[in-house]
């Protein structure tokens, strides 16, 4: 077997907290990536470039608001004090910062979440729910052939979610998630060649035959760890830099008097992860991952955030 | 009467509400043409999906309904007091009861009780959920999410 050919650089680690080094390099250790692990932020910059990604603790991360101005492959911000949950305040901080990588929950999570998001990042390869999935999972799919079946798909997937043993509550976070993302697709996503949003005052009654960039495709799967709900539109419009503060803003930007705007904070607020993959003009994916394992309070009270920018291929 | 895909029943100044709150309840505002003046309980319980279009029509007709007298939310759904807790404006909002999922530490049961706030006020806004006996083994329940999701509009 042939190693990737994709440049591998380097990864470092910067965590006050020496049990936390260890576990963090043991994890990041497992990409078989060169790792280097310091406590403290000035250390860390010595030894980043742009073929670095920088791992740090979300507590130091927001002791010093412009660290990622200085140029890295990836800056990942991880859980604090003891590998415990990020504070809710700590994530929003650094979601209205900039940060594009926000580990959000401990171990067992931190683990998984954190090796694909760097396998993703030293790979390129950003898109597909499977990377997040357990193999052997089934992935169901569905095409929208018109615009209007966006609620028969929200419920058939509702129906599937809660057919396979999940329970209710579940049943209703992705009813909501997959309204939201799907609409988000099927209205915001479209621009003209002026750069407007042209679909998004559109009645959502109205008929439409999705075809050509406007197909929006869903795929969700279990594997009892978690479930992903993966949706797709043909338009790579999501502007990946300025959605972390949207999100973290959440109902705050709610206003009746003004449209738009609150679907993806809805859909952020329901998941444990949320991770956005954008082929500009070409595709932009969204994946939310909620955690089945585990009760709401074991994890961390906001979501992880992931926004990746990489090239697609034919869409599937 | 029938909004989108919402049922709506009115008698004198109690208004019930169940169904979707989403794309289709465009015409929730013109609710208030059919309330009096004054005063309103609305309730629902039979809510059982609110998105985010639906949330912008829930606070246009109860931002209207404030504008004429108290608003009393009774019986809220699970699904709409979390999203109500996401909403700066509804912060200290007149709730008389909601719906809270509750896991049993016990059985695993997941249950959605009926929280009477006349009842636990002094814990909920201290932001603590009271425990409620399991229905299915009787042991005592758990708030089975972060308490901020369903009682940051109570904070003290």
């Amino acid at each position: 077997m042939q190693p990737s050919s994709a440049p591998r650089g380097k990864i470092v680690v910067a965590h006050p907290e020496r049990k936390a080094q260890r576990s963090l390099q043991r994890l990041v250790g497992a990409t078989l990536c060169p790792v280097e692990v310091v406590d403290n932020l000035d250390a860390l910059l010595n030894l980043v470039d742009d073929q670095t990604i920088a791992i740090v603790d979300a507590g130091l991360a927001g002791t010093r608001p412009n660290l990622r101005d200085t140029g890295a492959r990836a800056w990942i911000a991880v859980p604090g004090e003891g590998l415990a949950p990020a504070e809710g305040p700590t994530i929003e901080a650094l979601l209205t910062g900039g940060w594009t990588h926000v580990v959000a929950h401990p171990m067992p999570i931190l683990a998984e979440e954190l090796i694909a998001t760097v396998q993703k990042v030293i790979r390129g390869d950003v898109f597909g729910l499977e990377k997040y999935i357990a193999w052997g999972a089934e992935v169901r799919s569905y095409t929208l052939e018109d615009a209007r079946d966006r609620d028969a798909a929200v419920t058939a997937l509702a129906k599937d979610v809660v057919s396979v043993g999940l329970p209710d509550r579940v049943g209703s976070l992705v009813s909501v998630i997959a309204d939201e993302l799907i609409a988000n697709a099927l209205y915001a996503a479209p621009l003209d060649e002026a750069g407007k949003r042209f679909r998004s005052g559109e009645a959502r009654d109205r008929p439409r035959a999705l075809a050509g960039r406007e197909v929006v495709t869903v795929r969700w799967a279990t594997d009892a760890r978690y479930l992903a709900i993966e949706v797709r539109d043909r338009w790579g419009s999501l502007d990946p830099t300025g959605i972390g503060a949207r999100l973290a803003a959440g109902g705050k930007q709610a206003n009746a008097s003004t449209e738009g705007g609150m679907g993806l904070p809805l859909a952020y607020a329901c998941c444990n992860q949320f991770v956005i993959g954008t082929a500009p003009e070409v595709l932009t994916e969204v994946i939310t991952l909620l955690d089945v394992r585990y009760k709401p309070t074991e994890l961390g009270r906001s979501a992880s955030f992931h926004s990746f920018v990489g090239s697609f291929g034919e869409p599937r | 009467m029938k909004i989108g895909r919402l049922d709506a029943e009115i008698a004198g100044a109690r208004l019930v509400l169940a169904g979707r709150i989403d794309d289709s309840a465009g015409a929730l505002g013109d609710l208030v043409n059919h309330l009096p003046v004054g005063d309103v309980v609305i309730e629902t319980a039979g809510v059982t999906f609110v998105n985010s279009v639906g949330m912008r029509e829930w606070m246009r007709v109860t931002r209207a309904l404030r504008e004429r007298g108290k608003v009393t939310f009774e019986a809220v759904a699970d699904v709409l007091i979390t999203q109500m807790n996401l909403i700066p404006e509804f912060k200290g909002a007149e709730v008389a009861s909601f719906h809270a999922q509750y896991v049993c530490p016990s059985c695993g049961n997941e249950a959605t009780p009926l929280l009477d706030v006349s009842v636990h006020g002094p814990e909920l806004r201290a932001m603590r959920a009271p425990k409620l006996p399991c229905p299915e083994c009787g042991s005592a329940m758990d708030l089975g999410d972060f308490p901020e999701r369903y009682l940051s509009l109570f904070r003290a």
